[in-house]
């Protein structure tokens, strides 16, 4: 299929995921209260800022601070991996292979569908943050245009890293049996290193140098890179060599994650289902 | 009874049959398990960074209450887990009235259906975090602080297990079970910390609606000598009332069930 | 077997597909065992296939379970690669799996469904249509058309998961259809479905191929589809051609005996009915007003004779003895050497 005919599908590839989005609501929710685990931090890291801010980061900061890595956790999250290991196990990735558009762009409309149910959902979220930030946080939008498209530009770029790297290991399901520990190694790094646990800033007391390393790994890029630019942590020239580094990673999982599906590709044929 | 243990092994062995397929997972899901284990650590290793005590615990004490968390996470994931999601399915495939027509007890036989033997592995590692917790704190545990501590680790087992038959009970009410057990996995993920670092509703919530401080607040303590006899004897006694309330509701749900199907 | 030229819609010349599955032994020793060395075994799915099927040709494709049957149409609609052996569908390589190629045919596997399931149709048949880039117009005529003929006007707006198990097939075969493929290949369409639903799907799959002048590749449980949809069968089995060409011959080739159904005015006892047709044939079926005899081809001018001057012959019928009849018996009879 060439690319303008791709194009050319893809808004109702997006409808129909989103018609299905919705019929899933109620699942959704249920997924997206299933996370919790900002909320977790945030009642550790709250009750140790009592006793005195951490750094930058007081009460009220680590409150926005969550509650932001909630809501661009929910609108950047893509669970493709959990999709494919299922097709490939089920022997369903024949009928999407039966069709004449590339499977990885069937997947990416179907997960960037059901994202502004997310947001949506999320939207209670987003304004108690919006309250508790008080009337600073909406200056800061007013008082630096910029940060808007450049804080909508690091959304997209985390969720296409987050896209990408996922179905970079889900097509490591054709080579090996155990993909889903490769994801699961995955997701540990990213729960350590991205500023989920704790604003990695944190590590600067106790190990300088495994902070600067994950300036240089992609997974900051997913969740705290947009956490510490909404919220104004970040001055103009760290967000764009920021933006930079994270649309590097985009460009290098996009090459990744289809030169993997080749290949497997190719082994699927010769094995099957 | 003799028969109830022998079915119990035989559940076990089809289980482990079932496990030994998969041929690295063994290896892997030992791995994994000290992967999340050194994961589980590094916000209390970064909290240490800071040096302050949350709330009257001590970043060892703290481990201590992580330790547990660990080895009941263990006991979900290998025992508790793999049953309810058999339990998913046979609500899904209809099946569940088999179940229900053999002569054994059904509570029995739903709990013990299936066993995930490597996730297990949870047990050995917050085994290890305990004893590095104890390092850190320069002392060995008396012996009547770690009688007590195990006799609150079979109280937090019963009100694990218990609270495991109140959802697949609620399954016969609402339809989608596995949401439910998402749910439930994490909102466990709460028991990590102590629970005194939450404040008003959710400390009491915490405490006597979904009881994460039995299952790990108060085996740390214990174990670190700070909880008074009187307290171990209530919690035991409060873990054993849990389960008798879940089995009436269970009583109840199969009632409903069976007279409700035709 | 030789195809002649580039005319036929699908050439298969000496295909074999091998699998290497891993073997997984029973027990907890021995699976103990596999954890430390893992078995596995090659399985020849095809072997050495050679046909070739002409442009609107409808083929029944027979075989025992496992006999390599949904292997061949997975390495014909390009979802497997050949071991060995060249395959061509339609001009193209199916496992090139370009999108010309994938516009030109269609797979519909009985067991797996492509509709989303708690969508209606329409939605799945808007995705296609997008999807595969038909032109609005052509879309609209060709729904229109497919959904006259497999009467699911009423249907296409409910969501897929409240359908009964006939309404989604039809649904599913007008979605694999919407993009007018040139070849189906059908892999038991039917399974399932109770028999008038059957005959729903046959009927349609008979229309559609005389509509479009299609070629249809087909495999089933069911004889009566084979019989009634396909002039010509193809019958494999362990992964080799055993049989290709008319139905009717099959049926003559393996079976020449014809059957006689025999109702009788009285009684007859079965013992005196053999004794008289001697080495004629032999009785298959009796009770006490009817039997059925089996005679050779041969001996049933005679034997029918013989009937009707000893027998009280009330009435008669003759036929060819049962599809699955004449299948159990060619893969009992030749099991390969």
């Amino acid at each position: 299929m060439t690319m303008r005919a791709a194009l050319r599908a893809y808004p109702t590839l997006l409808r129909v995921g989103l018609a299905e989005a919705v019929a899933y609501r109620a699942e959704m929710l249920v997924w997206m209260l299933t996370t919790t685990m900002p909320l977790v931090s945030l009642a550790l890291w709250h009750a140790v800022a009592e006793s005195g801010p951490i750094g930058r980061f007081g009460p009220r900061e680590l409150t926005s601070y969550f509650l932001a890595g909630l809501i661009v956790r929910q609108v950047t999250s893509s669970w493709v991996v959990w999709e494919m290991n299922q097709e490939i196990r089920t022997g369903t990735l024949s009928l999407r292979l039966l069709r004449p558009i590339h499977p990885l762009l069937g997947y990416s409309a179907e997960n960037l569908a059901a994202l502004p149910i997310r947001g949506a959902l999320s939207l209670p979220v987003a304004l108690a943050m919006l309250f508790l930030g008080g009337s600073e946080g909406v200056s800061r939008f007013l008082d630096d245009p910029t940060l808007v498209p450049m804080l909508i530009a690091a959304l997209v770029g985390a969720w296409l890293i987050t896209f990408l790297l996922m179905c970079a290991i889900g097509a490591l399901g054709f080579f090996m049996e155990s993909s889903s520990s490769v994801f699961e190694v995955y997701l540990g790094l990213f729960f350590a290193l991205s500023g989920y646990l704790f604003p990695l800033e944190f590590l600067a007391a106790r190990a300088p140098w495994v902070m600067g390393a994950t300036r240089a790994l992609p997974f900051y890029y997913q969740l705290g890179f947009p956490i510490e630019l909404m919220l104004g942590l970040l001055d103009r020239r760290a967000a764009l060599r920021g933006l930079a580094i994270e649309w590097a990673y985009v460009a290098f999982f996009y090459l990744l994650a289809t030169r993997l599906w080749r290949l497997g590709m190719r082994r699927f044929g010769a094995y099957g289902a | 009874m003799r028969r109830y243990l022998r079915l119990f092994f035989v559940q076990l062995r089809t289980s482990l049959t079932t496990g030994m397929q998969y041929r690295w997972e063994f290896l892997i899901d030992g791995l994994m398990a000290l992967f999340w284990a050194a994961m589980a650590l590094l916000p209390l290793w970064v909290l240490a960074g800071t040096g302050r005590e949350v709330e009257g615990w001590t970043h060892p004490e703290m481990i201590v209450v992580l330790g547990w968390f660990v080895v009941l996470k263990g006991l979900l994931d290998g025992a508790v887990n793999p049953s309810l999601m058999a339990v998913v399915e046979h609500i899904r495939k209809g099946t569940l009235d088999f179940v229900l027509l053999k002569p054994a007890d059904a509570q029995f036989l739903v709990s013990t259906a299936r066993f995930d033997p490597w996730k297990m592995v949870d047990l050995p590692a917050g085994g290890a975090i305990l004893v590095y917790a104890f390092s850190l704190l320069g002392r060995a545990p008396d012996a009547a602080h770690i009688a007590a501590a195990l006799l609150l680790l079979v109280a937090a087992s019963l009100v694990l297990y218990s609270l495991w038959i109140l959802v697949v009970s609620a399954a016969f009410f609402v339809v989608r079970l596995d949401n439910l057990a998402f749910l439930f996995m994490s909102i466990y993920d709460f028991a990590r910390w102590p629970v005194s670092i939450f404040k008003g509703a959710m400390r009491l919530v915490f405490t006597f609606v979904i009881p994460l401080a039995i299952m790990t607040t108060y085996p740390a303590r214990a174990l670190l000598g700070k909880l008074a006899p009187a307290v171990v004897a209530v919690v035991f006694l409060g873990a054993i009332g849990f389960m008798i309330v879940a089995r009436l509701v269970w009583v109840r749900a199969i009632g409903r069930y069976t007279s409700a199907s035709s | 077997m030789n195809s002649g030229g580039s005319s036929a819609t699908v050439e298969v010349e000496h295909l074999t597909k091998i699998y290497r599955v891993h073997k997984r032994p029973p027990g907890l020793a021995a699976a103990m065992k596999s954890l430390l060395r893992r078995r596995y075994e090659e399985v020849r799915a095809v072997d050495d296939l050679s046909l070739s099927i002409a442009p609107g040709e409808r083929v029944g494709f027979l075989g025992p379970n496992g006999a390599g049957k949904t292997t061949t149409l997975k390495v014909l609609s390009g979802l497997l690669h050949p071991t060995a052996g060249k395959v061509r569908v339609a001009g193209h390589v199916p496992q090139e799996r370009q999108a010309a190629f994938l516009k030109r045919i269609t797979l519909v596997m009985g067991q797996k469904q492509q509709l989303l399931w708690d969508l209606p149709p329409s939605e799945t048949f808007a995705l296609n249509r997008a999807v595969y880039d038909i032109p609005r117009v052509q879309f609209e005529e060709t729904l229109e058309e497919l959904t006259r003929l497999l009467e699911i006007g009423e249907v296409v707006g409910k969501p897929t998961r409240q359908l009964s198990l006939g309404e989604r097939m039809k649904c599913e075969l007008a979605a694999a259809l919407l993009h007018r493929p040139e070849v189906l290949f059908l892999d038991e369409p039917t399974i399932g479905l109770d028999v008038s639903m059957q005959l729903t799907v046959r009927e349609f799959v008979r229309r559609y191929n005389e509509r479009f002048g299609a070629t249809v590749m087909l495999t089933s449980h069911y004889m009566d589809d084979v019989a009634a949809l396909c002039p010509r069968v193809v019958v494999i089995d362990q992964g080799k051609l055993r049989y290709d060409g008319g139905l009717a011959e099959l049926v003559r080739t393996r079976r020449p005996e014809k059957r006689a159904v025999v109702g009788f005015e009285r009684p007859v006892v079965r013992a005196e009915l053999e004794e008289s047709l001697g080495g004629m044939g032999r009785v298959v079926e009796h009770s006490d007003g009817k039997a059925v005899i089996q005679v050779r081809q041969s001996d049933l001018k005679a034997a029918l004779a013989m009937v009707l001057a000893r027998f009280p012959v009330a009435d008669l019928t003759v036929e060819d003895p049962p599809l699955e009849e004449v299948m159990r018996e060619l893969f009992a009879g030749e099991k390969p050497r």
